[in-house]
């Protein structure tokens, strides 16, 4: 395994907490140093050059993300930090912020100054609380050294940052509805547009961005943002943490660059596959498609790969599955998540996730019946693009890529029912006869 | 549920057109509203659970999709919350079988959870799913006994039936005017967005989320608004149902007549339901100048008392008027047509006559929903009519030595200060019911209520509007205050179109109008200075 640079975990288990270990290890001194003698246009071009994607899941370009903040609009403009990680299997944001909270506030005053942003918020998911306990320890030694309130270094430059706790709902992860959770609403998905670049938190323009993705600013501030954009592919620059979780020898959070090989990440950085052969990897977290062994062992972490495979690199989160598990029992868990996180606002999800995880429930306990796969099937392509936010596709597209790849398990399932062969609708009332 | 969400943009008779492409066919629509109007502008129709026009735009039922051509090619959209901008591409179920899928899916996600009691339901018949179902739908279900539903409710309203299944709430009692049953709601979040947006009192709110949602009211509050009965208007199901109409009669068998609620100067428009010489409810029709889809529950709840205590009739030949002064007072719920019989009248009595209306009660402030708080209706019909207010009368009651009041019940409305009216030997009242100045009354004569009568009206915003009669009247002897009067006056007018006529040549704002000219939603009087 070559020595990789590391962006964001480069402070792991040094003591960075404390504002003077963080700033012998070279902290703020892009503050002290750099930021300030840019502009906010020179600034957002390096973000652009650096090829940074946002790192919550959906991977849209940071640096478009912030040119869609208009200047001038006579509002505030805002910057929240999704810390609200709330998919299976992902546990980055959490360690991130758990040692190298002085990283979190250095990107924010990065951001704040590229976006003329006077206040943040972190978003921060309510059951961290010792990860909000760092944040705000290092928030109030970051007060304390004239790095963030009135005047900072000197300047006119005037920022704050603010924790808010969530309340554990899934759904906040998704932008909009962490708005409405951050206005104290109930968290669920806005109509779009407008998008929360030009009406955001509280009808001003409002930059949502994931832990990781304003992590990495400092690192581009300090070196040369081609430097990054040179560790990644192409289309995604620098490095991303993976979370490797499931059937490995050494689960954790490992930073490589973009592009490294499926195999690699599991072999070399997780220590390999234990307890069985390998079955199946989720290559981003719960809501993704499983990729096969022999997918797998062709893959590598980025977004175009992963995309062409039909499944999506998301928070870059790996579930690594062995051969002793049932697909079937993985996909009902996800069916009991989804179902109870479903924000209850758009008909397909609401119902549907239910229907699913009730169907699931069934098959389960031994009383699926031939038939119930298709339907569930027919069911998910009700899903795809009529919701307000892909919340339904996140139970849809695993129930519909795990019926297709593991068939043998469901079926393995629905044969213990006895009777799974027998007529499926019985001769009942129908309405036609009567009308 | 954001508190943001708009208002959606209605398109008017001005609204500018453009065109756009409806299954690859050019069509001229109104250009400033969303598609599902614009759709509906050219006879289009878009099936839809939770839009409603007067309601801000919430977008989650997802029964509207249709298909719109994009950058990124055909994508579904809802037509509810997708503005219509010129030039665009819309594919609708009669050329994309996508969008007819999906929206088969939704109403099939729909009443995953919705029990199949229509029978027993007192929406069937005007529900919105129903309707959805037999026209587009009609699909056999899929799904098999052992799915089960996960009826939504609050967990301390479920039980378990006869039959050993979970259940949600039954006739959950939200207040003094509504009752819930949360295993038909289907989460629309009309009732929660008309008593925030419109009601202005976040009474109800969506607790809960996933397929548990359920509507409630803050734990130990009441839904008690003056406008909380529209819930049950909004709701698309049977989930909120009034108690004063629940299992009272299927809706089917209800005829319908459009009229004017006579108790308000704004003149709310409304639906008299009716069935075998009753009414059994009182609907809100739609206006948007006026009342938009919304009524008060003292509107609403009014057509209780209509049969009840009313006066008889009695052929009077001619009335033992005195000499002296004659006061001729209009109430509240005179027509323009009652209005310009009196006129007639006062003109046949001679100089001694002088004409009044009005009421003694208060006014009160516009609430601006469906009510002016002016309790006398037809106030804007008096002025143009040119009667002056019954306060005026009040301070020179004593030069008067008669007294004649049509549907003024003044010592009802005032005790204290008709007590002087006593003084007046002949007192003669014109009235529907029996009330305290026609058991005071020399003579009582019974007319026709409101709600039987033909006629216009003149509303606060100078808006004529038409009543019609519903054929509820308890006894076919009864006439309308305007034949009775003209017939004292010496020329009977026959009919609500020949008293119009007469109206109109007294009051110079209505030249050119005729009765039948007068459309439902009323016309604006661009000559009156009401």
């Amino acid at each position: 395994m070559a020595e990789v640079v590391k962006v964001c975990t480069q402070n792991f288990g040094k003591g960075a907490q404390d504002i003077e270990v963080y700033k012998k290890l070279g902290g703020y001194a892009n503050i002290s140093e750099r930021l300030f003698n840019m502009s906010q246009f020179e600034l957002i071009d390096y973000v652009q050059r650096s090829n940074l994607r946002g790192r919550g899941g959906a991977g849209f370009p940071t640096g478009m993300k912030w040119s869609f903040v208009p200047r001038n609009s006579g509002k505030p403009v805002y910057i929240v930090v999704n810390a609200d990680e709330g998919e299976g299997g992902t546990f980055k944001d959490h360690f991130l912020m758990m040692e190298d909270p002085h990283r979190l506030i250095e990107g924010l005053i990065i951001a704040a100054w590229a976006l003329g942003s006077r206040a943040a918020y972190i978003y921060c998911r309510g059951e961290f609380l010792p990860c909000i306990e760092s944040i705000n320890k290092a928030l109030n030694q970051a007060y304390a050294a004239g790095y963030l309130g009135e005047n900072i270094m000197g300047t006119k430059f005037c920022f704050d940052i603010f924790v808010h706790r969530g309340a554990g709902a899934y759904i906040c992860g998704e932008e909009t509805a962490l708005i409405n959770s951050l206005e104290g609403q109930k968290g669920q998905p806005r109509l779009k547009p407008p998008f929360p670049a030009v009406s955001g938190a509280w009808k001003s323009p409002t930059c949502v961005n994931n832990v990781e993705t304003i992590m990495a600013l400092p690192w581009i501030l300090q070196h040369d943002p081609s430097e990054y954009a040179k560790m990644g592919t192409p289309r995604a620059g620098g490095t991303k943490v993976f979370c490797i979780s499931g059937d490995v020898k050494n689960p954790g959070v490992y930073e490589a660059p973009l592009g490294t090989p499926m195999m690699t990440m599991i072999n070399e950085y997780a220590g390999g596959v234990v307890g069985g052969k390998l079955k199946a990897v989720l290559p981003g977290g719960s809501s993704c498609a499983p990729l096969t062994a022999e997918e797998a062992a062709v893959a590598t972490m980025d977004y175009e790969c992963l995309a062409s495979m039909k499944t999506m690199f998301g928070s870059g989160a790996m579930i690594v599955i062995n051969d002793t598990h049932n697909m079937v029992d993985l996909l009902n868990c996800l069916g009991n998540f989804y179902s109870h996180e479903s924000c209850g606002q758009c008909t397909p999800c609401r119902e549907g996730t239910g229907l699913l995880h009730r169907m699931l429930n069934l098959i389960v306990a031994g009383k699926g019946h031939d038939g119930d796969v298709e339907l569930m099937q027919s069911l998910c392509g009700g899903f795809g693009g009529v919701t307000i936010c892909p919340l339904s596709i996140s139970l849809g597209g695993p129930v519909s890529s795990y019926t297709a790849k593991f068939r043998a398990d469901f079926d393995e399932y629905i044969a213990k029912n006895p009777d799974h062969a027998k007529p499926r609708v019985q001769e009942t009332y129908r309405p036609g006869i009567f009308w | 549920m954001s508190n943001y969400y708009n208002m959606p943009k209605l398109p008017t008779e001005n609204s500018p057109k453009v065109e756009i492409f409806v299954d690859d066919k050019p069509v001229m629509v109104p250009g400033d509203t969303n598609l599902l109007e614009a759709l509906k502008a050219v006879g289009i129709e878009t099936p839809h659970v939770c839009y409603h026009p007067f309601l801000p735009v919430s977008g989650n039922c997802r029964q509207c999709l249709v298909e719109q051509e994009g950058p990124r090619g055909r994508m579904l959209v809802i037509a509810c919350y997708t503005p219509v901008a010129p030039g665009m591409k819309i594919y609708t179920p009669a050329s994309s079988a996508r969008v007819k899928n999906a929206r088969k899916a939704t109403q099939e996600f729909m009443l995953v959870n919705h029990p199949l009691d229509c029978p027993i339901c007192d929406k069937a018949g005007e529900c919105t799913l129903q309707e959805n179902y037999m026209e587009a739908g009609q699909n056999e279900s899929r799904m098999r006994p052992e799915f089960g539903k996960n009826y939504h409710g609050n967990p301390e309203h479920q039980f378990v039936d006869a039959k050993g299944q979970v259940r949600g709430g039954k006739h959950v009692d939200l207040g003094p005017r509504v009752l819930l049953d949360e295993e038909r709601c289907v989460q629309c979040d009309r009732c929660v967005r008309f008593m925030r947006s419109i009601a202005g009192s976040e009474q109800l709110q969506l607790a809960g989320r996933a397929d548990h949602t359920y509507i409630t009211t803050f734990p130990g509050e009441k839904l008690d608004h003056e406008y909380d009965l529209c819930v049950t208007d909004v709701c698309p199901v049977g989930a909120m149902t009034a108690k004063y109409f629940r299992f009272q009669k299927r809706v089917w068998l209800l005829s319908h007549t459009p009229t004017i609620s006579m108790d308000d100067s704004l003149g709310a428009n409304i639906w008299l339901d009716h069935a075998d010489g009753h009414i059994y409810r009182v609907m809100p029709r739609c206006n948007p100048e006026v009342n938009r889809s919304w009524l008060s529950n003292t509107s609403r709840l009014a057509f209780q008392n209509f049969d009840k205590n009313r006066l008889p009739a009695i052929d009077v030949e001619s009335l033992p008027i005195g000499k002296g002064k004659i006061a001729l007072v209009a109430g509240g719920s005179c027509t323009m047509e009652d209005l310009a019989a009196l006129r007639m009248f006062k003109e046949s009595l001679g100089d001694g006559a002088e004409l009044f209306g009005g009421s003694l009660l208060k006014v009160g402030a516009p609430d601006g929903i469906a009510k002016s708080g002016d309790p006398v209706a037809n106030r804007s019909g008096m002025k143009l009519m040119g009667f002056a207010d019954v306060s005026e009368f009040m301070k020179r009651a004593s030069e008067f030595e008669t007294l004649v009041t049509v549907n003024a019940d003044l010592f009802g409305e005032d005790a204290a200060a008709a007590k002087d009216l006593e003084k007046i030997n002949c007192r003669i009242a014109l009235s529907a019911f029996d009330d305290a100045t026609a058991r005071k009354a020399t003579i009582a004569i019974g007319v026709r209520h409101w709600s039987e009568v033909q006629g216009t009206m003149v509303n606060s915003l100078n808006i004529i509007q038409k009543l019609n009669a519903c054929p509820v009247c308890p006894d076919e002897n009864l006439e309308a205050a305007y034949e009775v009067i003209s017939e004292l006056a010496g020329s009977k007018l026959e009919s609500a179109s020949a008293a119009f006529a007469k109206a109109t040549e007294y009051v110079p704002a209505l030249a050119g109008l005729t009765y039948d000219s007068i459309k439902s939603t009323g016309k604006l009087l661009e000559g009156g200075n009401a």
